[in-house]
Protein backbone atom coordinates (compact mmCIF):
# COMPACT_ATOMS: atom_id res chain seq x y z
CA UNK A 1 0.00 0.00 0.00
CA UNK A 2 2.39 2.37 -1.13
CA UNK A 3 0.89 5.93 -1.22
CA UNK A 4 3.05 7.15 -4.24
CA UNK A 5 1.19 10.48 -5.10
CA UNK A 6 2.00 11.92 -1.59
CA UNK A 7 5.79 13.33 -0.40
CA UNK A 8 7.10 11.01 1.88
CA UNK A 9 6.78 11.60 5.64
CA UNK A 10 10.38 9.65 6.62
CA UNK A 11 12.86 10.99 3.92
CA UNK A 12 16.30 9.19 4.61
CA UNK A 13 19.68 9.48 2.40
CA UNK A 14 23.00 7.92 2.07
CA UNK A 15 22.80 7.92 5.94
CA UNK A 16 26.01 7.22 7.27
CA UNK A 17 27.02 6.96 10.90
CA UNK A 18 29.79 6.18 12.94
CA UNK A 19 30.65 6.14 17.08
CA UNK A 20 34.28 7.87 17.34
CA UNK A 21 35.95 5.32 19.66
CA UNK A 22 39.11 6.01 21.70
CA UNK A 23 42.22 4.50 20.59
CA UNK A 24 40.63 3.07 17.40
CA UNK A 25 39.03 4.42 13.90
CA UNK A 26 35.32 4.96 14.61
CA UNK A 27 33.04 2.27 14.45
CA UNK A 28 30.93 2.21 11.38
CA UNK A 29 26.94 1.60 12.17
CA UNK A 30 25.12 2.37 9.32
CA UNK A 31 26.72 3.03 5.63
CA UNK A 32 24.82 4.66 2.94
CA UNK A 33 21.54 4.24 4.16
CA UNK A 34 18.13 5.60 1.81
CA UNK A 35 14.92 4.96 2.89
CA UNK A 36 11.30 6.35 2.17
CA UNK A 37 8.12 5.94 4.56
CA UNK A 38 5.51 6.67 3.06
CA UNK A 39 2.15 8.30 5.23
CA UNK A 40 0.12 5.85 7.46
CA UNK A 41 3.04 3.01 5.93
CA UNK A 42 3.85 0.30 8.88
CA UNK A 43 7.07 -0.18 7.83
CA UNK A 44 9.44 -3.43 9.69
CA UNK A 45 13.22 -3.19 9.63
CA UNK A 46 14.98 -6.23 10.20
CA UNK A 47 18.85 -7.24 10.68
CA UNK A 48 21.31 -9.11 12.49
CA UNK A 49 21.74 -7.83 16.10
CA UNK A 50 24.31 -4.90 16.41
CA UNK A 51 23.68 -4.43 13.20
CA UNK A 52 22.60 -0.51 13.47
CA UNK A 53 19.12 -1.39 12.85
CA UNK A 54 18.53 1.00 16.28
CA UNK A 55 20.76 3.75 15.32
CA UNK A 56 18.28 4.98 12.17
CA UNK A 57 15.79 5.35 14.84
CA UNK A 58 17.80 7.64 16.86
CA UNK A 59 18.69 9.40 13.90
CA UNK A 60 15.13 9.93 12.67
CA UNK A 61 14.12 11.10 15.34
CA UNK A 62 17.27 13.79 15.80
CA UNK A 63 18.70 11.70 19.30
CA UNK A 64 21.82 10.96 17.03
CA UNK A 65 24.07 12.88 14.30
CA UNK A 66 24.69 11.98 11.22
CA UNK A 67 27.94 11.51 10.16
CA UNK A 68 27.07 11.82 6.70
CA UNK A 69 23.74 11.70 4.07
CA UNK A 70 20.67 13.36 5.30
CA UNK A 71 17.64 12.82 7.24
CA UNK A 72 13.96 14.56 6.93
CA UNK A 73 10.79 14.23 8.25
CA UNK A 74 7.64 15.89 6.58
CA UNK A 75 10.40 17.72 4.37
CA UNK A 76 12.46 19.19 6.93
CA UNK A 77 15.56 18.25 7.80
CA UNK A 78 16.03 16.42 11.23
CA UNK A 79 18.43 18.53 13.91
CA UNK A 80 16.44 18.26 16.68
CA UNK A 81 13.82 15.95 17.78
CA UNK A 82 10.62 16.61 15.24
CA UNK A 83 7.20 17.34 17.16
CA UNK A 84 5.39 15.10 14.81
CA UNK A 85 7.65 12.23 15.94
CA UNK A 86 7.42 9.67 18.82
CA UNK A 87 9.38 7.33 20.22
CA UNK A 88 9.31 3.50 21.60
CA UNK A 89 12.34 2.01 23.65
CA UNK A 90 12.66 -1.68 23.91
CA UNK A 91 12.83 -1.04 27.65
CA UNK A 92 9.82 0.52 28.49
CA UNK A 93 11.39 3.56 30.36
CA UNK A 94 8.29 4.30 32.61
CA UNK A 95 9.63 6.28 35.26
CA UNK A 96 9.73 4.05 38.18
CA UNK A 97 8.27 7.02 40.58
CA UNK A 98 5.11 7.64 38.38
CA UNK A 99 2.26 5.52 38.51
CA UNK A 100 0.67 4.26 35.62
CA UNK A 101 -1.59 6.54 34.76
CA UNK A 102 1.02 9.14 35.29
CA UNK A 103 3.56 7.76 33.06
CA UNK A 104 1.01 7.77 30.59
CA UNK A 105 -0.23 11.50 31.45
CA UNK A 106 3.53 12.33 30.58
CA UNK A 107 2.56 11.48 26.79
CA UNK A 108 -0.24 14.25 27.27
CA UNK A 109 1.65 16.88 28.57
CA UNK A 110 4.46 17.03 26.19
CA UNK A 111 2.17 16.31 23.34
CA UNK A 112 0.76 19.59 23.70
CA UNK A 113 -2.14 18.58 25.00
CA UNK A 114 -4.91 20.67 26.58
CA UNK A 115 -4.26 20.26 30.20
CA UNK A 116 -8.44 20.07 30.87
CA UNK A 117 -8.42 16.84 28.04
CA UNK A 118 -5.57 14.86 30.05
CA UNK A 119 -7.47 12.98 32.10
CA UNK A 120 -9.83 12.23 29.90
CA UNK A 121 -7.41 11.13 27.22
CA UNK A 122 -5.51 9.10 29.81
CA UNK A 123 -7.93 7.10 30.58
CA UNK A 124 -9.47 6.44 27.41
CA UNK A 125 -5.94 4.99 26.79
CA UNK A 126 -5.83 2.68 30.09
CA UNK A 127 -9.16 1.81 28.75
CA UNK A 128 -8.28 1.02 25.09
CA UNK A 129 -5.02 -1.03 26.36
CA UNK A 130 -6.74 -2.91 28.84
CA UNK A 131 -4.91 -1.26 31.71
CA UNK A 132 -7.73 -0.82 34.03
CA UNK A 133 -7.47 -1.42 37.52
CA UNK A 134 -3.65 -0.67 37.56
CA UNK A 135 -4.06 3.15 37.15
CA UNK A 136 -2.35 3.88 40.54
CA UNK A 137 0.34 0.89 40.53
CA UNK A 138 3.78 1.48 40.30
CA UNK A 139 5.61 0.41 37.00
CA UNK A 140 7.60 -2.06 39.89
CA UNK A 141 4.41 -3.89 40.35
CA UNK A 142 3.44 -4.91 36.66
CA UNK A 143 4.35 -7.65 34.28
CA UNK A 144 6.81 -6.83 31.65
CA UNK A 145 3.66 -6.88 28.89
CA UNK A 146 1.43 -4.47 31.23
CA UNK A 147 5.05 -2.35 31.44
CA UNK A 148 5.18 -2.54 27.42
CA UNK A 149 1.03 -1.85 27.05
CA UNK A 150 1.83 1.42 29.73
CA UNK A 151 4.62 2.64 27.50
CA UNK A 152 2.73 2.03 24.14
CA UNK A 153 0.10 4.32 26.38
CA UNK A 154 2.35 6.98 26.66
CA UNK A 155 3.48 6.78 22.93
CA UNK A 156 -0.37 7.04 21.86
CA UNK A 157 -0.89 9.86 24.47
CA UNK A 158 1.67 12.03 23.03
CA UNK A 159 -0.26 11.40 19.47
CA UNK A 160 2.74 11.54 17.34
CA UNK A 161 2.01 10.87 13.44
CA UNK A 162 5.27 9.13 13.25
CA UNK A 163 6.05 6.17 15.82
CA UNK A 164 9.34 4.72 16.21
CA UNK A 165 9.44 1.53 17.51
CA UNK A 166 12.55 0.29 18.77
CA UNK A 167 12.35 -3.62 19.78
CA UNK A 168 9.25 -2.83 22.08
CA UNK A 169 8.32 -6.16 22.53
CA UNK A 170 11.62 -7.68 22.25
CA UNK A 171 12.09 -8.31 25.86
CA UNK A 172 8.53 -9.95 26.13
CA UNK A 173 7.86 -13.92 26.17
CA UNK A 174 6.21 -15.47 22.48
CA UNK A 175 2.62 -15.00 23.67
CA UNK A 176 2.43 -11.63 25.55
CA UNK A 177 4.43 -10.37 22.19
CA UNK A 178 1.52 -11.64 19.99
CA UNK A 179 -1.22 -10.49 21.73
CA UNK A 180 0.93 -6.92 21.65
CA UNK A 181 1.47 -7.32 18.43
CA UNK A 182 -2.40 -8.03 17.24
CA UNK A 183 -3.24 -4.99 19.83
CA UNK A 184 -0.81 -2.77 18.12
CA UNK A 185 -2.49 -3.92 14.72
CA UNK A 186 -5.74 -3.19 16.02
CA UNK A 187 -4.96 0.41 17.19
CA UNK A 188 -2.48 0.97 13.82
CA UNK A 189 -5.77 -0.01 11.60
CA UNK A 190 -7.87 2.16 13.09
CA UNK A 191 -5.98 5.28 12.81
CA UNK A 192 -3.57 4.32 10.37
CA UNK A 193 0.08 6.85 11.38
CA UNK A 194 3.42 6.02 9.68
CA UNK A 195 5.46 3.43 11.78
CA UNK A 196 9.03 2.27 11.93
CA UNK A 197 9.25 -0.96 13.81
CA UNK A 198 12.42 -2.18 14.32
CA UNK A 199 12.73 -5.71 15.23
CA UNK A 200 14.65 -8.73 14.80
CA UNK A 201 12.00 -11.14 15.00
CA UNK A 202 11.58 -11.96 10.98
CA UNK A 203 8.07 -13.64 11.46
CA UNK A 204 7.25 -10.80 13.48
CA UNK A 205 8.36 -8.26 11.38
CA UNK A 206 6.22 -9.84 8.61
CA UNK A 207 2.90 -10.92 9.98
CA UNK A 208 2.63 -6.99 11.42
CA UNK A 209 4.12 -4.70 8.64
CA UNK A 210 3.40 -3.36 5.08
CA UNK A 211 6.72 -3.36 3.89
CA UNK A 212 9.70 -5.43 5.72
CA UNK A 213 13.47 -3.69 4.78
CA UNK A 214 15.97 -6.36 5.99
CA UNK A 215 19.58 -4.80 7.18
CA UNK A 216 23.15 -6.56 6.71
CA UNK A 217 25.36 -6.86 9.37
CA UNK A 218 27.41 -3.70 10.77
CA UNK A 219 28.04 -2.01 8.54
CA UNK A 220 24.62 -1.87 7.97
CA UNK A 221 23.40 -1.25 4.28
CA UNK A 222 19.79 -2.19 2.95
CA UNK A 223 20.27 -6.00 1.55
CA UNK A 224 16.47 -6.37 0.57
CA UNK A 225 12.97 -4.26 1.01
CA UNK A 226 9.91 -6.63 0.12
CA UNK A 227 6.58 -5.19 0.22
CA UNK A 228 4.12 -7.53 2.31
CA UNK A 229 0.96 -8.41 0.55
CA UNK A 230 -0.88 -10.49 3.42
CA UNK A 231 -4.85 -8.69 3.28
CA UNK A 232 -6.06 -6.86 6.44
CA UNK A 233 -7.18 -7.22 9.02
CA UNK A 234 -4.90 -9.90 9.79
CA UNK A 235 -5.44 -12.91 11.92
CA UNK A 236 -1.55 -13.33 13.12
CA UNK A 237 -2.53 -17.23 14.40
CA UNK A 238 -4.07 -18.00 11.23
CA UNK A 239 -1.51 -15.99 8.92
CA UNK A 240 1.54 -18.09 10.25
CA UNK A 241 0.94 -21.50 8.07
CA UNK A 242 -0.36 -19.17 5.08
CA UNK A 243 1.63 -19.82 1.52
CA UNK A 244 2.88 -16.35 1.40
CA UNK A 245 3.94 -15.80 4.59
CA UNK A 246 6.25 -18.58 5.03
CA UNK A 247 7.69 -17.94 1.10
CA UNK A 248 8.40 -14.30 2.84
CA UNK A 249 9.64 -15.64 5.88
CA UNK A 250 12.19 -18.02 4.15
CA UNK A 251 13.44 -15.56 2.06
CA UNK A 252 14.11 -13.09 4.93
CA UNK A 253 15.74 -16.05 6.51
CA UNK A 254 18.41 -16.52 3.53
CA UNK A 255 19.17 -12.51 2.94
CA UNK A 256 20.39 -12.60 6.21
CA UNK A 257 22.60 -15.94 4.85
CA UNK A 258 21.19 -17.62 7.82
CA UNK A 259 21.12 -22.03 6.97
CA UNK A 260 17.83 -22.96 7.08
CA UNK B 1 -4.99 -10.70 29.36
CA UNK B 2 -2.54 -13.71 29.56
CA UNK B 3 -0.03 -11.11 30.96
CA UNK B 4 -2.03 -9.45 33.16
CA UNK B 5 -2.14 -12.51 35.44
CA UNK B 6 1.74 -12.27 36.22
CA UNK B 7 1.17 -9.27 37.42
CA UNK B 8 1.75 -8.53 41.34
CA UNK B 9 -1.65 -6.28 43.27
CA UNK B 10 -1.30 -3.10 43.06
CA UNK B 11 -0.14 -1.20 46.11
CA UNK B 12 0.60 -4.06 48.50
CA UNK B 13 1.08 -2.34 51.53
CA UNK B 14 1.73 -3.72 54.77
CA UNK B 15 -0.41 -6.80 55.52
CA UNK B 16 -1.07 -8.05 59.34
CA UNK B 17 1.90 -10.15 58.91
CA UNK B 18 4.18 -7.75 57.90
CA UNK B 19 2.84 -5.78 61.07
CA UNK B 20 3.47 -8.40 63.48
CA UNK B 21 7.26 -8.76 61.82
CA UNK B 22 7.78 -5.17 62.46
CA UNK B 23 6.63 -5.60 66.26
CA UNK B 24 8.40 -8.35 66.60
CA UNK B 25 11.88 -6.53 65.04
CA UNK B 26 11.02 -3.61 67.30
CA UNK B 27 10.70 -5.49 70.34
CA UNK B 28 14.38 -7.43 69.93
CA UNK B 29 15.84 -3.82 69.33
CA UNK B 30 14.55 -2.07 72.71
CA UNK B 31 15.63 -5.67 74.48
CA UNK B 32 19.17 -5.55 72.93
CA UNK B 33 19.26 -1.77 74.55
CA UNK B 34 18.08 -2.92 77.50
CA UNK B 35 20.37 -5.37 77.62
CA UNK B 36 23.21 -3.09 76.81
CA UNK B 37 22.48 -1.01 79.42
CA UNK B 38 21.70 -3.26 82.33
CA UNK B 39 25.24 -5.06 81.59
CA UNK B 40 26.89 -1.36 82.17
CA UNK B 41 24.74 -1.00 85.43
CA UNK B 42 25.68 -4.32 86.78
CA UNK B 43 29.39 -3.99 86.16
CA UNK B 44 29.49 -0.04 87.11
CA UNK B 45 28.10 -1.14 90.44
CA UNK B 46 30.93 -4.56 90.90
CA UNK B 47 34.17 -4.22 89.01
CA UNK B 48 34.04 -0.63 87.39
CA UNK B 49 34.20 2.50 88.96
CA UNK B 50 31.03 5.11 88.56
CA UNK B 51 33.71 7.42 88.97
CA UNK B 52 34.77 7.21 85.56
CA UNK B 53 32.26 4.69 84.01
CA UNK B 54 28.94 6.29 85.71
CA UNK B 55 25.76 4.20 85.91
CA UNK B 56 22.73 4.37 84.05
CA UNK B 57 20.81 4.76 86.71
CA UNK B 58 22.74 7.90 87.48
CA UNK B 59 22.39 9.32 84.17
CA UNK B 60 18.45 8.72 84.10
CA UNK B 61 18.32 10.70 87.48
CA UNK B 62 20.16 13.63 85.57
CA UNK B 63 18.42 13.19 82.62
CA UNK B 64 15.43 13.45 84.88
CA UNK B 65 16.40 16.64 87.04
CA UNK B 66 17.88 18.48 83.78
CA UNK B 67 14.14 17.80 82.17
CA UNK B 68 12.56 19.31 85.62
CA UNK B 69 14.71 21.97 85.65
CA UNK B 70 13.87 23.11 81.89
CA UNK B 71 18.00 23.13 81.20
CA UNK B 72 17.76 19.76 79.22
CA UNK B 73 15.35 21.53 76.94
CA UNK B 74 17.63 24.95 76.44
CA UNK B 75 20.47 22.56 75.50
CA UNK B 76 19.30 20.27 72.89
CA UNK B 77 16.75 23.07 71.70
CA UNK B 78 20.46 24.98 70.87
CA UNK B 79 22.11 22.17 69.59
CA UNK B 80 18.80 20.64 67.51
CA UNK B 81 18.91 24.73 65.65
CA UNK B 82 22.20 24.37 65.10
CA UNK B 83 22.63 21.11 63.75
CA UNK B 84 19.63 21.30 62.01
CA UNK B 85 20.10 24.67 60.15
CA UNK B 86 23.40 23.34 58.98
CA UNK B 87 21.78 20.73 57.50
CA UNK B 88 19.29 22.46 55.59
CA UNK B 89 21.73 25.01 54.60
CA UNK B 90 23.64 22.23 53.50
CA UNK B 91 21.32 20.71 51.27
CA UNK B 92 19.90 24.29 49.77
CA UNK B 93 23.48 25.23 48.82
CA UNK B 94 24.68 20.93 48.39
CA UNK B 95 21.41 19.69 46.02
CA UNK B 96 21.55 22.75 43.47
CA UNK B 97 25.48 22.59 43.00
CA UNK B 98 25.42 18.83 42.78
CA UNK B 99 22.76 19.14 39.95
CA UNK B 100 24.11 22.28 38.36
CA UNK B 101 28.17 19.69 38.67
CA UNK B 102 26.67 16.58 37.20
CA UNK B 103 24.85 18.89 34.42
CA UNK B 104 28.16 20.11 33.20
CA UNK B 105 30.94 17.28 33.61
CA UNK B 106 34.05 20.17 32.12
CA UNK B 107 33.30 22.76 34.91
CA UNK B 108 32.95 19.28 37.11
CA UNK B 109 36.38 18.14 35.94
CA UNK B 110 37.59 21.95 36.64
CA UNK B 111 36.52 22.29 39.75
CA UNK B 112 36.80 18.33 41.35
CA UNK B 113 40.59 19.22 42.91
CA UNK B 114 39.19 22.31 44.95
CA UNK B 115 36.04 20.28 45.75
CA UNK B 116 37.90 17.13 46.84
CA UNK B 117 40.37 19.14 48.63
CA UNK B 118 37.84 20.88 50.94
CA UNK B 119 35.86 17.45 51.42
CA UNK B 120 39.27 15.54 52.75
CA UNK B 121 40.04 18.64 54.85
CA UNK B 122 39.22 17.81 58.44
CA UNK B 123 36.72 20.19 58.99
CA UNK B 124 36.43 20.02 63.01
CA UNK B 125 39.63 21.91 62.12
CA UNK B 126 38.45 24.89 60.86
CA UNK B 127 36.09 24.81 64.52
CA UNK B 128 38.79 27.71 65.93
CA UNK B 129 38.42 29.59 62.97
CA UNK B 130 34.72 29.54 63.10
CA UNK B 131 34.79 30.31 66.46
CA UNK B 132 36.92 33.52 65.28
CA UNK B 133 35.02 34.86 62.43
CA UNK B 134 31.62 34.10 63.46
CA UNK B 135 31.69 34.25 67.39
CA UNK B 136 30.36 32.13 70.21
CA UNK B 137 26.68 32.07 69.01
CA UNK B 138 24.41 30.08 66.78
CA UNK B 139 26.35 31.30 63.67
CA UNK B 140 29.97 29.71 63.78
CA UNK B 141 27.99 26.11 64.98
CA UNK B 142 25.57 26.18 61.86
CA UNK B 143 28.71 27.33 59.67
CA UNK B 144 30.49 23.80 61.17
CA UNK B 145 27.43 21.53 60.93
CA UNK B 146 27.13 23.34 57.28
CA UNK B 147 30.80 22.38 56.21
CA UNK B 148 30.37 18.59 57.20
CA UNK B 149 27.61 18.19 55.44
CA UNK B 150 27.22 20.12 52.05
CA UNK B 151 29.76 18.00 50.13
CA UNK B 152 27.69 14.91 51.14
CA UNK B 153 24.83 16.46 49.52
CA UNK B 154 26.55 17.51 46.22
CA UNK B 155 29.07 14.20 46.02
CA UNK B 156 25.33 12.02 46.58
CA UNK B 157 23.59 13.79 44.32
CA UNK B 158 26.25 14.05 41.77
CA UNK B 159 26.87 10.06 41.63
CA UNK B 160 22.57 10.08 41.84
CA UNK B 161 22.61 12.23 38.18
CA UNK B 162 24.85 9.47 36.62
CA UNK B 163 22.98 6.42 37.46
CA UNK B 164 19.53 8.38 35.87
CA UNK B 165 18.80 6.09 33.26
CA UNK B 166 19.68 7.28 29.55
CA UNK B 167 16.50 6.09 28.25
CA UNK B 168 15.03 8.49 30.47
CA UNK B 169 16.98 11.10 29.03
CA UNK B 170 16.40 10.36 25.41
CA UNK B 171 12.75 9.49 26.23
CA UNK B 172 12.40 13.21 27.20
CA UNK B 173 14.24 14.30 24.50
CA UNK B 174 12.28 12.83 22.00
CA UNK B 175 9.15 14.37 23.21
CA UNK B 176 10.89 17.97 23.27
CA UNK B 177 10.21 18.34 27.19
CA UNK B 178 11.88 21.52 28.52
CA UNK B 179 14.59 22.03 31.06
CA UNK B 180 11.90 22.54 34.13
CA UNK B 181 9.90 19.73 32.65
CA UNK B 182 12.87 17.41 32.60
CA UNK B 183 13.80 18.51 36.46
CA UNK B 184 10.75 18.04 38.06
CA UNK B 185 9.80 14.63 36.48
CA UNK B 186 13.08 12.80 35.74
CA UNK B 187 16.36 14.83 37.87
CA UNK B 188 14.61 15.54 41.26
CA UNK B 189 12.60 12.12 41.26
CA UNK B 190 15.97 10.14 40.38
CA UNK B 191 18.09 11.94 43.20
CA UNK B 192 15.15 11.73 45.79
CA UNK B 193 16.74 8.76 47.48
CA UNK B 194 19.84 10.16 46.96
CA UNK B 195 18.88 12.85 49.03
CA UNK B 196 17.27 11.25 51.52
CA UNK B 197 20.19 9.18 52.36
CA UNK B 198 22.52 12.13 52.38
CA UNK B 199 20.00 13.53 55.08
CA UNK B 200 20.68 10.02 56.70
CA UNK B 201 24.60 10.42 56.67
CA UNK B 202 24.15 14.16 57.76
CA UNK B 203 22.25 14.00 60.84
CA UNK B 204 25.11 12.77 62.39
CA UNK B 205 27.74 14.93 60.67
CA UNK B 206 25.52 17.86 61.53
CA UNK B 207 25.76 16.63 65.43
CA UNK B 208 29.15 16.57 65.11
CA UNK B 209 29.88 19.94 63.40
CA UNK B 210 27.80 21.74 66.20
CA UNK B 211 29.17 19.94 69.28
CA UNK B 212 32.08 20.49 68.62
CA UNK B 213 31.94 23.99 68.11
CA UNK B 214 30.00 24.28 71.27
CA UNK B 215 33.26 22.16 72.18
CA UNK B 216 35.47 25.18 71.16
CA UNK B 217 33.40 28.33 72.25
CA UNK B 218 29.85 28.29 73.96
CA UNK B 219 27.80 28.95 76.88
CA UNK B 220 25.12 26.61 75.61
CA UNK B 221 23.94 23.58 74.54
CA UNK B 222 24.66 19.69 75.00
CA UNK B 223 28.61 19.93 73.77
CA UNK B 224 29.18 22.64 76.01
CA UNK B 225 27.21 20.61 78.60
CA UNK B 226 29.63 17.85 78.00
CA UNK B 227 32.61 19.99 77.77
CA UNK B 228 31.77 21.80 81.33
CA UNK B 229 30.95 18.74 82.73
CA UNK B 230 34.37 17.21 81.94
CA UNK B 231 35.94 20.34 83.25
CA UNK B 232 34.33 19.78 86.75
CA UNK B 233 35.05 15.42 86.17
CA UNK B 234 31.69 14.49 86.38
CA UNK B 235 30.80 11.91 84.24
CA UNK B 236 27.62 11.40 84.71
CA UNK B 237 27.20 14.45 83.22
CA UNK B 238 29.84 13.55 80.28
CA UNK B 239 27.75 10.65 79.30
CA UNK B 240 24.00 12.18 79.91
CA UNK B 241 25.12 14.46 77.07
CA UNK B 242 26.42 11.91 75.57
CA UNK B 243 23.41 10.11 75.72
CA UNK B 244 21.27 12.78 74.76
CA UNK B 245 23.07 13.75 71.93
CA UNK B 246 22.70 10.11 71.03
CA UNK B 247 18.70 9.74 71.59
CA UNK B 248 18.69 12.91 68.99
CA UNK B 249 20.63 11.04 66.24
CA UNK B 250 18.24 8.08 66.55
CA UNK B 251 14.96 10.02 66.62
CA UNK B 252 16.50 12.04 63.48
CA UNK B 253 17.05 8.82 62.10
CA UNK B 254 13.67 7.66 62.70
CA UNK B 255 12.05 10.94 61.40
CA UNK B 256 14.33 10.40 58.31
CA UNK B 257 13.21 6.46 57.63
CA UNK B 258 9.75 7.75 58.08
CA UNK B 259 9.87 10.23 55.37
CA UNK B 260 12.06 8.04 52.90
CA UNK B 261 9.08 5.31 53.92
CA UNK B 262 6.34 8.09 52.79
CA UNK B 263 8.39 9.62 49.67
CA UNK B 264 9.67 7.06 47.85
CA UNK B 265 6.74 4.35 47.61
CA UNK B 266 7.39 3.55 44.25
CA UNK B 267 10.92 1.59 45.08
Amino acid sequence: MALTDTAPRVRVENLRIAFPRPDAAPLEVLSGISLDVADGEFVAVVGPSGSGKSTILRAICGLLKPAGGRVSVDGRPVTTPPPEVGFMFQKDALLPWCTVAENIRVGAELGGVARAEHAGRVSALIRLLRLDGFEDAFPKQLSGGMRQRASLGRLLAYNPSLMLMDEPFGALDYQTKIVMGRELLRIWEAERRAIIFVTHDIEEAVALADRVVVFSARPARIVADYAVDLPRPRDLRAMRGEAAFVRLTEAIWSDLALPA
Amino acid sequence: MSDSATARAPAGNAGPAQGAAAWRTGAAQAGLILVLLALWEIAARTVLNPFWSSRPSLIAERIWRLALSGELWVHCSITLQEAGAGLLLGAAAGVPLGIALARAPRTAKVVEPVVMGLYGLPRVALAPLFILWFGIGLMSKIMMAFTMVVFIFMLNVMEGIRTIDPDHLDLMRSMRAGRFYLARKVLLPAVTPWILASFRIGVGLALIGAVVGELIGANRGLGWYVEKSGGQLDTTGVFTGLVVLMILAMLANQLIGFVERRTIRWR
